[in-house]
C-alpha cells in the first residue's frame, strides 16, 4: 500500500487578456480496483464564474467552469491525496490464449454469437479513435505485434512481449513528437514520449482485434540517491489497458516496459488521449499563450490526522 | 441534396402511363389539360418560370465550380401526381419507421437493449465514424433524435406491374430540399391557377408552420414560450437560401455561431436590446462544427459551452447530435428489425434487400451475381467507391472483385431496381425521365406529421438515374390528390 500527495499545477500566460474561456478539465482521480482518493480540491484563479462536476461517458470525474472576467492568467492547482494498493498482475502463464480473447470479442460484437455484459463494454475501446486511425497502416501494426502475438501464446504473455518490444524498438525522445504527432509517424520514426508509446500499442492491440485503453495518470518518481524530490519535477504519465475475457483490464506501461505498480496512480481512461486529455478549452482573446505544467508525486509516510477530509 | 441512385432500368414503372400506354386515372384531367394546352404557351411559362426563381433567388451553390457558383435547380412544370390513397399507406409507413429510428437513437445512447438481445451486431454501432460516445446518457428533451427527418423513396416495378415504393435512404441529421418544394407549389399555382381548379391539390404551404410548432413542442421541460432559433453554418453553405427562407417563412432570427454564447449552461443570442435566451436552436450545422470545446477544434461556426448546456438540458437541438448513425448504410439494412423490435409492428415501407458482404454467404452471393448488383461502400457517400453491375465493363467487375475480397466487411451489394419515371419537359418535347421522393417527416411532443406528398427529384438526362443537384438533377411539384 502506498500513500500519496499529488500537486499537479497548470498556468496559462496570455499575451493579451482572455475575456473568455470554456474548460472542461479531467484532474480528479477517479475511483477504481485498488485506488482510493482520500481527498481532492481544485483551485482555479481567477474564480471561475461557474464551475460544475459530472462523470463523463468513460466514467471519469469532469469538472467544467468557464471565466466571463477579462484574465492574462489562468492558473488550475489539483491536489489530491491517493491511497494505492497495487493489483496483483495475473501468473502471464495462466492467461487465456490471446486469439480467445479476440474471438470473444469478434463473436459477440459481430453477432455471431449472444453478446456478452463484458464483451460490449469493451467493445467500446476494439476500434479506430481519433487519435489511433486504423486504416490501411492497420496491417503493419498487426504485422509488428504478430511477432510478439504467436499462436496459442497466452494473452499476458504477448502482451509483456509486445511492451518489452516497443521499449527496445523505440526511444524515449521528447523532442520528437507533439500532442498531435500522428501514431503512424511514431511508428516510421521510432520515437515518441509516453502517449505515443500508448497509442502505438493501443493501436497494435486493436489492429488484432483486442480491446485496449488509454489511461492518464501519474508516475512515481524516485530522486537520485542522496537528493531531495524537487517540487514539479515529474510529469503527467500514461500507459495501457488491455482487456481480457476473464480477468478483466489488465494495466501495462509500454514506455517503462514494466506492470504498472504501486507508483502507478490512475487519473482517468478512455479511448485514447483525446477523450481524457486534463485540461481543454476554449478561449476569446488572448493572443500567444505560454502554458506551463508542474507535476510533484510526494509520498506520505501515513495519514496524517485531519490531513484527508473524506478518510473511509 | 444527394443521394446514391443507381438503380438501372429493366422496365421501370410510368407515373403517368399503364403498360399498355393508357393514361392512368389520376393523370387524366392533367392530360385532358395537356391536349387543350398550346406548347407555346407552356414554352413562355417556363421562361416566366426561370425569370421569378432569379429574381426571388432561389439558387443552390455548387461546391468546387468557381467562385463558388449560385445556379439555378432545373425546375420541371410537369407536376408529379400521386392518389390519396396511396399517400396515406406511405405517410403510415413513414410515421412508423420514424418513429422506430427515434427509439434505435434513444436505446443505443442509453441501454443499448438491440444490442444486448443480439438484433444487431454491436460493432455496427461501436465501429460507426458516426456514433458519439458524447451522447451517451445524455438525455433529450422528449427522448426524441430525429425531429426533421428526410426520408428518400424510390418507386420501382413489381412483378404484377405495380409500382412499389422502397425506403433508399433516411435523412436523419440536416435534411435539404423543403424550400424547393414549397416555392414548386407556389410557382405552379401563379403559371397555371386553370389547373388547380381541375384538381383538388393537397396544400403544403403550411410547412413552416407545422416545423415552427415541432421545433417549440421540443423545447427544455418548463419553458412555457420557447425561443426556437436557426443556426446557419452562412452564406457559403449551399443550402444558405434554404435557411434565410425557413427563417423568415416561420419568424424566427436565422443566426450564425458568433451570434450566440453560452453562459451558466444557458444559450443566449446577442440582440440589439441584449442578450436574449434561445430554448430551441434548429441546426443546419453538422455535429463536428457544433461546439469546438467538444468536437472539431477548429470549426469557427460553433458555439463554444454549447454540448454542455444541451446536456444539461438547457437548450434543445434539432436534430440531436449523433442521429447519423441512424441514417448510415451499414445501419440501413437494420431498419426493418427495429420497427419489429421496438414497435412490435411488421414494417409498412420496402428496405431494399441489402446484401451484407461481412456475411459469408451474402459474399459468396454477391462475388457470383456481381453483374447484376449495386455494390456500395459502407461509409461511402455520393457515389464514390461504388460499382454498378450492369452499367460495368468486365475490366471494372473483376477490379471491384479484388476490392471486395481485401476487405468484404466494407461493402454492401443491392439488386438493381428500375426507378420509375414521370413525363418531363425536355428541349425535344416531353419524356419520361427518373425521379425519387423525399417527404419531410416532422417528430415533436407526441405527434408525427408531414405535408403531403414531399420533393420529388428528377435526373434531368435522358436514361439517368442522378437526380442530385449537385449533379444538374431537377425537381417537380409533387401533388397528393383527393
Amino acid at each position: 500500500m502506498a500513500l500519496y500527495d499529488i500537486l499537479h499545477d497548470t498556468t496559462y500566460r496570455y499575451e493579451s487578456a482572455v475575456s473568455l474561456s470554456q474548460q472542461i478539465a479531467h484532474l480528479r482521480p477517479r475511483e477504481c480496483v485498488g485506488q482510493h482518493t482520500l481527498a481532492h480540491r481544485l483551485e482555479i484563479v481567477p474564480t471561475p464564474a461557474q464551475c460544475s462536476e459530472r462523470s463523463d461517458f468513460f466514467g471519469n470525474p469532469v469538472t467544467a467552469f468557464a471565466l466571463h472576467a477579462p484574465h492574462s492568467q489562468l492558473v488550475v492547482r489539483a491536489r489530491s491525496r491517493i491511497r494505492v494498493n497495487a493489483p496483483a498482475w495475473p501468473d502471464p502463464a495462466l492467461s487465456p490464449a490471446w486469439e480467445a480473447a479476440r474471438d470473444h470479442l469478434r463473436d459477440g460484437l459481430s453477432g455471431h454469437a449472444p453478446l456478452q455484459a463484458d464483451a460490449r463494454d469493451a467493445g467500446q475501446y476494439r476500434f479506430a479513435s481519433p487519435f489511433v486511425p486504423l486504416g490501411d497502416e492497420a496491417v503493419t501494426y498487426a504485422d509488428y505485434a504478430l511477432q510478439c502475438f504467436t499462436p496459442g501464446r497466452p494473452l499476458l504473455e504477448a502482451l509483456l512481449a509486445l511492451s518489452a518490444q516497443i521499449h527496445a524498438d523505440f526511444r524515449f525522445d521528447p523532442a520528437a513528437t507533439s500532442v498531435a504527432t500522428p501514431v503512424a509517424e511514431v511508428f516510421a520514426a521510432r520515437r515518441g514520449v509516453c502517449q505515443d508509446f500508448s497509442h502505438l500499442t493501443i493501436a497494435c492491440l486493436r489492429a488484432l482485434g483486442l480491446a485496449a485503453r488509454y489511461v492518464s495518470g501519474y508516475l512515481l518518481t524516485e530522486p537520485p540517491p542522496g537528493q531531495p524530490r524537487l517540487i514539479g519535477a515529474d510529469a503527467s504519465h500514461a500507459w495501457v489497458a488491455l482487456w481480457s475475457p476473464g480477468l478483466g483490464w489488465i494495466d501495462i506501461d509500454p514506455t517503462n516496459a514494466m506492470q504498472p505498480g504501486v507508483g502507478h496512480i490512475t487519473l482517468a481512461w478512455g479511448r485514447d488521449y483525446g477523450d481524457v486529455c486534463p485540461l481543454r478549452g476554449v478561449i476569446l482573446g488572448g493572443g500567444g499563450h505560454a502554458v506551463d505544467v508542474a507535476v510533484t508525486v510526494m509520498p506520505v509516510e501515513d495519514e496524517a490526522p485531519g490531513g484527508a477530509d473524506a478518510p473511509d | 441534396m444527394s443521394a446514391d441512385h443507381n438503380m438501372t432500368a429493366a422496365k421501370p414503372y410510368d407515373e403517368m402511363h399503364a403498360a399498355d400506354g393508357a393514361v392512368r386515372a389520376h393523370y387524366q384531367p392533367y392530360a385532358d389539360w395537356l391536349a387543350e394546352t398550346p406548347r407555346d404557351r407552356i414554352a413562355r411559362k417556363r421562361k416566366e418560370a426561370d425569370l421569378a426563381f432569379h429574381r426571388v433567388g432561389i439558387t443552390f451553390n455548387v461546391y468546387g465550380a468557381e467562385g463558388g457558383k449560385e445556379r439555378l435547380i432545373p425546375f420541371d412544370l410537369l407536376p408529379r401526381i400521386i392518389p390519396g390513397d396511396e399517400w396515406r399507406a406511405l405517410e403510415a409507413g413513414l410515421r412508423q419507421r420514424v418513429r422506430a429510428l427515434n427509439a434505435f437513437l434513444a436505446d443505443i445512447y442509453h441501454g443499448q437493449e438491440i444490442l444486448r438481445a443480439g438484433r444487431i451486431p454491436a460493432e455496427q454501432v461501436l465501429n460507426n465514424a458516426q456514433f458519439r460516445a458524447e451522447m451517451q446518457g445524455v438525455d433529450v428533451p422528449g427522448g426524441l433524435y430525429a425531429m426533421i427527418a428526410g426520408i428518400d423513396l424510390v418507386r420501382a416495378a413489381g412483378a404484377d406491374g405495380k409500382g412499389e415504393y422502397y425506403v433508399l435512404e433516411d435523412n436523419l441529421r440536416v435534411p435539404s430540399g423543403v424550400s424547393y418544394l414549397l416555392e414548386n407549389r407556389k410557382m405552379m399555382m401563379r403559371l397555371f391557377p386553370d389547373l388547380f381548379s381541375r384538381y383538388n391539390v393537397q396544400p403544403v404551404e403550411h410547412y413552416p408552420d407545422l416545423l415552427l410548432e415541432t421545433l417549440r413542442a421540443v423545447a427544455p421541460a418548463g419553458v412555457l414560450d420557447p425561443t426556437a432559433v436557426l443556426l446557419t453554418p452562412g452564406a457559403f453553405n449551399s443550402a444558405y437560401f434554404e435557411h434565410s427562407f425557413l427563417a423568415q417563412q416561420m419568424g424566427v432570427e436565422l443566426v450564425e455561431g458568433q451570434d450566440l454564447f453560452v453562459k451558466d449552461d444557458t444559450l443566449y443570442m446577442r440582440t440589439t436590446q441584449g442578450p436574449k435566451r434561445v430554448d430551441v436552436i434548429y441546426r443546419r450545422l453538422d455535429d463536428d462544427f457544433l461546439d469546438p470545446e467538444v468536437f472539431r477544434r477548429d470549426s469557427m461556426l460553433g458555439v463554444p459551452g454549447l454540448m454542455s448546456a444541451y446536456r444539461a438540458g438547457r437548450v434543445t437541438l434539432a436534430n440531436a447530435v449523433g442521429t447519423g448513425v441512424a441514417d448510415d448504410k451499414s445501419i440501413y439494412p437494420y431498419v426493418p428489425e427495429m420497427v419489429r423490435f421496438y414497435l412490435g409492428e411488421e414494417p409498412i415501407l420496402n428496405n431494399v434487400p441489402t446484401y451484407m458482404l461481412r456475411e459469408p454467404d451474402d459474399l459468396a452471393y454477391t462475388l457470383a451475381h456481381l453483374p447484376e448488383l449495386v455494390v456500395k461502400e459502407v461509409h461511402g457517400a455520393g457515389g464514390y467507391g461504388m460499382l454498378v453491375g450492369p452499367a460495368a465493363t468486365k475490366a471494372e467487375i473483376e477490379e471491384f472483385r479484388l476490392r471486395i475480397l481485401a476487405a468484404p466487411e466494407k461493402y454492401i451489394a443491392q439488386p438493381t431496381l428500375a426507378l420509375s419515371t414521370c413525363p418531363t419537359f425536355v428541349d425535344a418535347g416531353i419524356a419520361p425521365r427518373h425521379i425519387d421522393l423525399r417527404p419531410f417527416v416532422l417528430s415533436g411532443g407526441k405527434e408525427i406529421r408531414m405535408v403531403p406528398g414531399g420533393l420529388t427529384r428528377v435526373a434531368m438526362k435522358a436514361g439517368s438515374l442522378v437526380v442530385n443537384s449537385s449533379q444538374g438533377g431537377g425537381t417537380k411539384d409533387t401533388w397528393v390528390v383527393g
